[in-house]
């Protein structure tokens, strides 16, 4: 498109739209410096401090606000999203390893695995606890919240392989086996290599979604809570500062772990442009 | 679904082998997601008391549902904030994905904007929604920077614990996910096709509306599907951001559960579903995705 008085208009509209997205979001960073104990969730701030952030790592004096409840939902919260990651992506990848030749049914699997992201986590959640109620299950995190974290994150590293594997030469693998290699061995020199960007990315998907979800958890999660539970039972009492400097915290935890995908996928890149440029000066 | 793979071309790719590289992923839907929606469905015509529920078939939990206000209100009520979300997103989603798909020239900036739009997503959702707390409260952000401007006397209260609030909230959250689909769609159009028509002598908005707009219909689909799925699933926001006034038909499923309620828990679990199925089976109608995509 050439209409340059169009393409203003649209680029103010664009930077007021991302104003909106992150008016939450900046509010959050400035509130989390409130002075503490007294100054709560409001604007202006009194006065800068980092009250909130010592407060959540116990470092503040005992004051009439209770801490966070949150160094074990913490490694509830993590442990559980590690599983779901490993889980989904191996079941992930080997269903869309099946879908690489047609099969009769192929329509209704693919259905099947996609409906587990659709399906509200609400209406799961309450599905689950009546199937643990009649069959007298207790509802745990590690049990009956852990599955319907599979159920919701698969689908994703399902439909990311999937995505791979259609631009994927099967004659690559053919080849390697023609030659006399060993199919565990074709499978880690030549197959893994060239998925390994998918793989990388289903696990990304599946850890944060597993470690942000809420609903399934809420209805299936047990008394033990994970992160977002114990950050949704403040949602009855008043809020303090110190959420916010949790969700500062959390953010920052979330780039770490994005900036960690960057490096491997970088590193990887690479990687396979050396071996590229290599085996191409063998040949010359 | 069309997989151009040759047939049988690899060592993993046998008969037994598929079969086998299957089995674990259809089993863990059947059991843990087929298996609890039949539940939900079967529960719902369990025999509801006080104390507990017992598995004798009766109507009696549709009935209450159907006779209650209070109840049949919050399906209104459920249906009524989707369908002005899901408008608000389109309008308000649409030019962003115009201007990111079409206006913007060049993969690295395109991709730096919609990786912007997502970064948000990166803090806890339920500390996202607290968040428009502190904003639209009576002495909050808006309230402070609109009277900064003299563009209001005194503070707006209907920001916050009204449905005003909670459809703010629900459109900041979910907006992106209508923006992604259409601005992929949008970013897929041949630019030749659309200087083919300027050549011709089309004006901008016959553009738009013969070329643009119904190549990035899929993308509004989609993006309605996404968008669909989960405002009508909703109820934290509703909960934070109405100061509990605003029962949708998800927060009378989590205080059903609450009080043990299960058989009526599971009614408005159904009627739900069936909510959701109308609705994407509709969506569907408009466009033929797999045709599309």
């Amino acid at each position: 498109m050439n209409q340059p008085f169009l393409r203003i208009i649209l680029g103010i509209y664009v930077a007021c739209f991302l104003a909106y997205l992150y008016g939450p979001f900046i509010v959050m960073g400035i509130i989390s410096f409130q002075q503490g104990p007294e100054g709560g969730p409001q604007f202006p701030i009194i006065e800068a401090s980092t009250f909130w952030y010592k407060h959540l790592l116990g470092f503040a004096p005992p004051s009439r606000v209770a801490p966070l409840p949150i160094g074990e939902a913490m490694v509830r919260s993590l442990t559980l999203a590690f599983s779901t990651m490993v889980v989904s992506t191996v079941l992930g990848t080997m269903t869309a390893q099946a879908f690489r030749t047609q099969f009769k049914g192929s329509g209704i699997v693919f259905y099947l695995v996609v409906l587990g992201m659709m399906v509200p986590g609400v209406l799961l959640g309450l599905g689950m606890s009546l199937v643990a109620n009649q069959l007298g299950i207790d509802r745990t995190w590690w049990s009956t919240a852990f599955v319907l974290h599979v159920v919701y994150t698969y689908p994703f590293a399902f439909l990311v392989m999937l995505a791979i594997f259609n631009r994927f030469d099967g004659r690559i693998e053919e080849v390697a086996l023609t030659l006399g290699v060993t199919p565990s061995r074709t499978f880690r020199k030549v197959t893994f290599p060239i998925i390994f960007p998918g793989v990388l990315s289903a696990m990304l998907f599946a850890f944060t979604l597993s470690y942000d979800e809420f609903p399934r958890t809420l209805f299936t999660g047990g008394p033990d809570v994970t992160m977002p539970i114990a950050i949704y039972g403040t949602f009855s009492v008043e809020i303090h500062p110190n959420l916010f400097a949790f969700g500062v915290l959390t953010t920052l935890f979330s780039f770490a772990l994005l900036a960690v995908y960057g490096l491997l996928m970088t590193a990887f890149v690479k990687r396979a442009q050396t071996l590229t440029t290599g085996m191409q000066e063998e040949i010359e | 679904m069309s997989f151009d793979a040759p047939k049988n071309s690899s060592w993993l790719l046998g008969r037994n082998k598929q079969y086998f590289l299957l089995a674990p992923g259809v089993l863990w839907m059947m059991l843990f997601l087929v298996v609890p929606l039949g539940m939900m469905v079967y529960v719902s015509f369990w025999t509801q008391t006080t104390f507990a529920i017992h598995s004798d078939l009766t109507l009696k939990s549709w009935q209450t549902f159907f006779a209650s206000e209070t109840y049949f209100g919050a399906l209104i009520r459920t249906v009524r904030l989707w369908m002005i979300t899901l408008l608000l997103t389109i309008v308000i989603g649409y030019p962003t994905a115009l201007f990111i798909g079409q206006f913007v020239r060049g993969k690295t900036t395109q991709t730096i904007l919609l990786v912007a739009c997502v970064i948000p997503f990166w803090t806890s959702f339920l500390i996202r929604v607290l968040a428009w707390r502190p904003m639209l409260g009576k002495e909050g952000a808006v309230n402070i920077i609109l009277e900064k401007f003299g563009l209001i006397d005194a503070p707006i209260e209907v920001l916050l614990f009204t449905e005003l609030a909670v459809l703010i909230g629900m459109v900041q959250i979910y907006v992106v996910f209508m923006v992604g689909p259409i601005a992929f769609m949008l970013a897929r159009i041949d630019q030749s096709l659309i200087e083919a028509a300027r050549d011709l002598g089309a004006s901008g908005w016959t553009i738009f509306r013969k070329i643009i707009l119904p190549l990035s219909l899929p993308g509004v689909v989609v993006g309605s599907i996404f968008v669909s799925v989960m405002v009508l699933g909703e109820f934290a926001t509703s909960s934070a951001l109405s100061g509990r006034k605003v029962n949708l038909l998800g927060n009378i499923i989590v205080t059903q559960v609450g009080s043990l309620k299960w058989a009526f828990a599971a009614v408005i679990g159904v009627v739900l579903t069936a909510v959701m199925a109308l609705v994407i089976t509709l969506l569907l109608r408009i466009v033929d995705l797999r045709k599309e995509l």
